[in-house]
């Protein structure tokens, strides 16, 4: 895949287990080449994802996140995907302040039987996030722990 | 012999303790003061009280006690074997820019973690690497009340060495073996002149006065065992309080801790952290009891373990240094002075009987 | 005004088991909340730029019993927003408001006078406060220490009162133009990562800024502390932090009345109202929404349109 040229990165994707992860199983079974840096977790409605679980992804060094439900007026909960979106377009539009490029997350809409769609989505997306690179990880350590174990000891330095 | 060291060489002096010693001091932070590794290009603040005192210096917020890891027996795939790997790795560290108040929460600290049946191996190592450095008050906060609580202003419990800044440096008096070392270790350091040391003394009989009235809490322990069962008293006292737990990170005494393992996959850490009695988790039991549940059986232990229980475990010695912290970082400025003194004033049910 | 408001307060005290306001603090420069139970509690009430605290916050915790509050404009929304989500009951809250200037920022005083923690006395007027410290005394216009919230006030007057004293006031401005995020955010992303990395690396994880928050109602079942769901670990790393600080921020969307409570109490001057300032601008933009003003109206994270206009979706 022309993406992976260089280095794969981490891409973790959330789908509705009634349509979108219907919708990549077709696209798998129809055998659709897709860039391979999304890992999938299956999730039983849009409408579960909790905004926080996208952060938490990007805390702990996920480059990307996609989030994938059944389109409006087809969610098998009726109204799941109508609240996700509200609440995945108000994460979208919130992490810019936390310094994560708006672009690292998206939701979508992909039905069961849209094998091509999913195809196409995984694709730009993939390509979307390669475009910004890796996101700089969140460290996990204090700052000052960090700098004693990168090398920069202070005695030197003072 | 006390030495004299000019404002202008204080930055080589630690540049210079930096070969033997890690050095921590009072810096700049956003709008705070903390204790962080010195180097050149920080601001040093010395003129007021750090936001945050140097205790996580020697009782980190967050430390690995151990680390483990979990691998399958290779003779018995049934088999899970535990590695356990504990690393210690206390390095020589000096705490620069304390006050007495700071370096007295450590005299705490050791009876906490030194003396009693068990001891605290990492704290001990951290604590014996440790030399402390401290700047006698010559102003006083409004916040704070060390003469309350067996300090003062110049204060010499648990520093290494004391500085008293006078108008162009610093007079320095060494209070232990290692301080003297220290002092003894450099050439910037001159002796003293009479006047200097003069000046010196009268700026810290200065600060001294400027302290109000401490008032006798030799009755602590009694009050406090009165007021156990009145509730009516504490709930008061405990209103406003929003059981953040601001006091208890501050405070250069407070030194409970919880103990965590952080498993990710096969592999984890155990960690101790900062803990607090403010919060309702703190003696949350399994059982789904909760001994604690309100906020005014909090601060009840609060202001008891300061002043009636941990005196009464370590010959008196109130778990209270009086840097005020507590008083000037709460959200809601609760003042544990006036509710020391509220106590203290209360008239316990027996002496009402007295009375009839 | 203030005598107005005490004898108000004097007057509804006997159905009350108390009222929450303000007296002064541990020194002139500081005020404390202030709960009066008796009448002679009353005469220690103080109103004026240095209430700065929200009182708001501890109203959920006193179900069961009936209690007065002192509000300024921005803690009303607050009771308003508690009102909204069910927390209280309107007939267990009497409402006092008055008209409010604007309070002070302690990190502002704390930088146009270093010598603060020294302070002597305090004298405040209309134009602002003189703070007389052991060395000096500096004369300070409100408009120079003011709260940042207070400077883009829209409510100066309570939103709800049962009794208001005094004249209303004009709002400071007509709409809040929201530049402090715009100056923050005209930085590069790399740039806001690294301010955030360097912020909450102090943050000694009081969760003050959690407590003091007076729509943060899930208090001791708070997720920063659970361990299963075990959202943040106990490691005192940016990230833990970080996370919590966003968590608190998403449990806001929609709600937030952007009292800065969390900000103020922080004792390391962590600037984390800046997260709910986002989320309130965003909130706003999309649903037309201002939470806090309205207790019937529905929060807009609890509603949906089949079609929503204001979402522009990605088009793949």
């Amino acid at each position: 895949m022309p993406v992976l040229n260089g280095r794969e990165l981490r891409i973790v994707g959330f789908l509705c287990n009634w349509c979108s992860y219907g919708g990549a199983d077709t696209a798998g079974v129809a055998r659709f080449d897709q860039p391979t840096d999304l890992r999938v977790i299956r999730v039983p409605c849009s409408g579960r994802i909790d905004p926080l679980f996208i952060a938490k992804a990007f805390m702990n060094g996920a480059d990307g996140v996609l989030v994938s439900g059944c389109h409006p007026r087809d969610c098998h909960y009726a109204e799941g995907n109508y609240y996700a979106r509200r609440r995945l377009e108000v994460f979208k539009q919130f992490i810019s302040v936390l310094g994560i490029e708006p672009e690292r997350f998206e939701y979508t809409w992909v039905s069961a039987s849209e094998g091509q769609r999913w195809q196409e989505v995984v694709t730009k997306f993939t390509n979307q996030v390669h475009t910004l690179g890796p996101l700089a990880p969140i460290p996990e350590v204090a700052l000052s722990q960090l700098a004693q174990t990168t090398g920069t000891d202070i005695r030197e330095e003072a | 012999m006390a030495k004299y060291l000019k404002n202008d060489d204080l930055g080589q002096w630690l540049s210079e303790l930096g070969a033997d010693y890690k050095v921590y001091a009072p810096v700049q932070e956003g709008d705070s003061i903390a204790f962080r590794p010195f180097s050149k290009g920080k601001a040093l603040r010395i003129d007021r009280h750090a936001t945050v005192g140097p205790k996580e210096i020697l009782f980190p917020a967050c430390e690995e006690l151990l680390r483990f890891s979990y691998q399958k027996d290779e003779e018995n795939p049934g088999r899970e074997n535990i590695q356990v790997q504990v690393e210690e790795n206390a390095t020589p560290t000096l705490i620069f820019g304390s006050r007495p108040c700071d370096a007295r929460g450590f005299d705490v600290f050791d009876g906490a973690f030194t003396q009693c049946s068990v001891k605290d191996s990492y704290y001990i190592a951290r604590r014996e690497q440790a030399a402390v450095v401290s700047i006698a008050c010559t102003r006083t906060e409004n916040t704070c009340f060390c003469n309350w609580v067996g300090g003062a202003p110049d204060g010499t419990n648990g520093s290494d060495v004391l500085l008293t800044p006078i108008q162009e440096g610093f007079v320095a008096e060494s209070i232990t073996e290692k301080g003297e070392a220290l002092l003894a270790g450099s050439n910037l350091l001159a002796e003293a002149t009479p006047e200097q040391e003069k000046e010196a003394k009268a700026l810290r009989a200065a600060a001294h006065e400027s302290l109000p009235e401490a008032p006798d809490f030799e009755c602590m322990p009694e009050q406090l065992y009165g007021l156990f069962d009145n509730m009516d008293f504490w709930e008061k006292q405990s209103a406003k309080c929003i059981s953040c737990g601001a006091c208890t990170y501050l405070c250069p005494t407070c030194h409970c801790f919880n103990i965590t393992d952080e498993r990710q996959g096969n592999e984890g850490e155990r960690l101790r952290t900062w803990d607090n009695c403010m919060s309702r988790q703190f003696t949350q039991e399994a059982s789904g009891h909760n001994p604690r549940s309100e906020k005014a059986y909090r601060l009840k232990n609060r202001v008891g373990h300061k002043f009636c229980y941990f005196p009464e475990l370590h010959k008196g010695h109130i778990a209270c240094v009086g840097c005020g912290r507590c008083i000037k970082s709460c959200p809601v400025s609760l003042d544990i002075r006036q509710v020391v003194t509220s106590a203290k004033e209360c008239r316990l049910p027996a002496e009402d009987n007295d009375n009839e | 005004m203030l005598d107005k408001l005490k004898e108000s307060i004097k007057a509804a005290l006997p159905e009350l088991d108390f009222v929450m306001g303000w007296g002064m603090g541990y020194d002139p420069l500081h005020a404390t909340p202030l709960y009066m139970y008796e009448p002679e509690d009353v005469d220690n009430l103080v109103w004026g730029p240095l209430n700065v605290h929200n009182l708001a916050v501890h109203l959920p915790s006193l179900k069961g019993k009936k209690v007065g509050i002192v509000v300024k404009g921005c803690d009303s929304r607050s009771v308003v927003e508690l009102l909204q989500e069910g927390l209280i009951n309107r007939e267990d809250v009497v409402i006092f408001g008055a008209p409010c200037n604007g309070i002070v920022d302690m990190s502002k005083i704390r930088k146009a006078v270093p010598d603060a923690h020294f302070v002597h006395s305090v004298e405040t007027d209309d134009n602002g406060l003189t703070i007389t410290t052991d060395k000096d005394t500096h004369k300070l216009s409100l408009a120079e220490v003011m709260a940042d919230k207070c400077t883009r006030c829209r409510f100066p007057n309570a939103v709800v009162a049962d009794h208001f004293v005094g004249e209303k006031r004009e709002p400071t401005v007509e709409n809040d133009a929201y530049e402090d995020l715009e100056s923050f955010e005209s930085q590069g992303f790399e740039e806001r990562r690294d301010f955030w990395m360097t912020e909450m690396d102090r943050c000694i994880r009081c969760y003050a800024c959690r407590n003091a928050c007076p729509l943060c109602v899930c208090r001791d079942h708070c997720v920063a502390q659970s361990r299963n769901p075990h959202w943040v670990s106990q490691r005192d790393g940016v990230r833990d932090k970080f996370m919590f600080q966003i968590i608190h921020a998403m449990h806001m969307a929609g709600r937030c009345t952007e009292c800065g409570e969390c900000e103020r109490a922080c004792p390391m001057d962590i600037p984390v109202l800046l997260l709910k300032r986002k989320l309130g601008t965003v909130i706003h933009d999309l649903f037309d929404y201002d939470s806090g003003l309205d207790a019937e109206a529905r929060p807009p994270l609890l509603a949906f349109k089949l079609e929503e206009e204001s979402i522009k979706e990605k088009d793949w």
